[in-house]
């Protein structure tokens, strides 16, 4: 890591391993070997299609999924595995998620004035109940919300009010970290800029650090300062987002990228699309790691497939320039 | 082409944005729909009077009337015997001489308090049990045997032996009624429990730490009313018609209870003499169990909220 050096590690992933099982025989590892670093006040993105275990990952973190190996630090604290009752407190009192359905994460039978203050209520971050309006009122205030509507059901708002909702009950908690799981992929694509800006003006707030999960490259792009790729329960490739968008390396990574429709038809329809195939790609699988092939930028591999990387960067600086 | 209009362009909106947040329909409130919805049915509202009257004249009658059916003052004047129905004997006088009209409303309370208090317990430990059961995966190890083993048992065995065993009082029937009948609501809920503890919203509580409890209490109980009501409105008339059953094949309430069963079963060889004694029981025991079941099932439809949209 050198070219982060400087910067504070927040949460930092050491060889994660969470498996699924039915019963002794049947074992499905969801996530293997996952290994990142989230730095204090960027925005770290994990994409992957559908079933690589981006929710998963996301799940672990916020303990919502035991994890069958590997650590989990939070501001150098482990806090996956067992727990005390006060550590856990603690992760939840910093970890909060938003999630993908606003019309499912919501309780559909109680007043938005009770979503959004149960993490109040659980906490007694109040002092009486003056206090609890005011801050229900401020938090509705910074999504854009009116206080009128804390005596609505969710089932009367719209997707785009009903997410801000969501990301209120989770800012009212004052975290220092916050998962996003897809928080826009459920919505209208007029108010996906909406909500977007929303998360952005906390994260310039209140310095919040955010762990953005999505397969939608655009927004990612626009959105994230740096981008790990996971396929197949593996992160295969992680980089500036910048980087990762200019000099893909990884197989997955290109056809990943490849996939983002052009604005273009002429583009379009002349784009030859290649989709990855783990067996005939013959890339590593279960001997490899991650490795940094360049600085800041680390691809999943075999020791023997280094020198053939190698050789990708390098024809791609030469074509850049 | 002609010159364009300056009202015909677009203007930038200057209002404000919080209006375009402002919803517009009225405040909704959960248990006014689950009334505005129950009261528009009109059958509903017929059978809720029908059944409110049995269940007030059930209640007082008796208070007024006294009836005892040991006390059989005319047990040796025939002439008071089997008259039929008429302006005084409203029901007509049984076969001990004694009015049918109280004997029957005596009975109607006897079968009311069995049902309901049955139904209470039934549901109050069933839905207790089958929360716990619902969440917790220990307790599920050793309920689903308890289940296995209860549900292949008929039920009127064990109220049967039970009966025998422990007397035919009315608080005996009760818990022969309901000692078993809990753990098929129990496994009721724990269904419903599974299908919806792992939804998105309970997720979110859990990561906003909500204890388990109170995510019984706030997410998961509200969603299941009309699910509950639904099997309340089912338990009712079928332990009605469950104790006249065991009254009429003779292992229900003893013969100093008044009760629909028992008079039903008492008076089922005058079927041809003298039909009234016989077929009125009968249909006051349909009327509450009908009345009852579409009370039930109608504000078990009106509580669920899918049903509030106009």
């Amino acid at each position: 890591m050198s070219v982060n050096n400087e910067k504070e590690v927040l949460l930092d992933v050491k060889h994660l391993e969470v498996t699924f099982s039915n019963s002794k025989k049947h074992v499905f590892k969801a996530v293997k070997d996952a290994n990142f670093q989230i730095y204090k006040g960027e925005t770290f993105a994990l994409v992957g299609e559908s079933g690589s275990g981006k929710t998963t990952i996301a799940r672990a973190i916020i303990r919502l999924n035991d994890t069958s190996d590997g650590e989990i630090l939070f501001r150098g604290k482990k806090i996956n595995g067992k727990l005390s009752k006060e550590d856990k407190k603690w992760v939840q009192r910093n970890i909060q998620m938003i999630f993908q359905d606003p019309a499912a994460s919501l309780n559909e039978r109680a007043t938005i004035d009770y979503c959004i203050s149960e993490g109040l209520y659980n906490f007694h971050l109040y002092t009486d109940e003056a206090d609890r309006q005011k801050k229900v009122d401020l938090a509705l205030d910074s999504v854009g919300l009116l206080p009128e509507h804390k005596s609505r059901y969710p089932h009367e708002f719209s997707g785009g009010q009903r997410q801000r909702v969501g990301i209120a009950r989770a800012m009212i908690m004052e975290p220092e970290f916050i998962i996003a799981d897809e928080p826009i992929s459920a919505l209208d694509v007029s108010i996906r800029a909406q909500v977007l800006n929303l998360m952005n003006k906390f994260k310039e707030e209140r310095g919040l650090t955010y762990m953005f999960i999505a397969h939608d490259l655009s927004v990612v792009r626009y959105f994230a300062d740096r981008i790990a790729v996971i396929h197949n329960g593996r992160i295969v490739e992680v980089a500036p987002s910048n980087e990762l968008f200019h000099f893909p390396i990884h197989p997955y990574t290109r056809s990943l990228l490849q996939a983002v429709p052009m604005p273009d038809p002429e583009i379009e329809k002349a784009k030859e699309l290649k989709p990855y195939d783990q067996e005939k790609e013959n890339k590593a699988d279960e001997t490899g790691s991650l490795q940094e092939i360049k600085p800041g930028h680390f691809i999943f591999m075999a020791e023997n497939e280094r020198e053939e990387y190698e050789a990708i960067v390098k024809e791609m600086e030469k074509t850049a320039k | 082409m002609s010159e364009l209009n300056k009202d015909d362009l677009f203007t930038i909106d200057l209002s404000d944005d919080s209006e375009s947040e402002h919803i517009a329909a009225p405040q909704y409130s959960y248990w006014r729909s689950v009334f505005r919805k129950f009261f528009s049915s009109k059958l509903a509202i017929f059978m809720m009077i029908l059944s409110g009257i049995v269940i007030l004249l059930a209640i007082f009658q008796p208070m007024i009337s006294g009836y005892d059916p040991n006390v059989t003052p005319n047990i040796n004047r025939p002439e008071m015997k089997y008259i039929r129905p008429n302006a005084t004997y409203w029901f007509g006088t049984d076969d001990v001489g004694n009015s049918l009209f109280d004997a029957v409303w005596k009975g109607t309370a006897t079968s009311l308090f069995v049902s309901f208090m049955a139904t209470a317990i039934t549901t109050v430990l069933g839905v207790a049990v089958g929360m716990w059961w619902g969440f917790s995966k220990r307790v599920d190890t050793v309920m689903i045997e308890v289940y296995n083993i209860v549900s292949n048992i008929p039920a009127t065995l064990i109220a049967m032996i039970l009966v025998y065993a422990i007397g035919g009082g009315v608080w005996q029937i009760i818990f022969a009624l309901s000692v078993t009948s809990w753990v098929s609501t129990a496994y009721f809920i724990r269904v419903q429990v599974m299908i919806i503890r792992d939804r998105e919203y309970n997720l979110a509580s859990r990561c906003l730490g909500t204890p388990t409890w109170k995510i019984i209490t706030h997410n998961i109980l509200p969603y299941l009313i009309s699910v509950i009501m639904t099997s309340v409105s089912r338990d009712v008339p079928s332990f009605i018609s469950y104790e006249v059953f065991l009254s009429f094949i003779g292992v229900g309430l003893g013969q100093q209870y008044a009760s629909l069963g028992r008079m039903i079963q008492q008076y089922s060889p005058y079927m041809t003499s003298t039909p009234y004694l016989f077929w009125i029981p009968v249909a006051i025991s349909a009327l509450i169990s009908v009345s009852l079941y579409i009370v039930g099932q109608t504000l078990a439809d009106a509580s669920d909220p899918r049903t509030h949209m106009i």
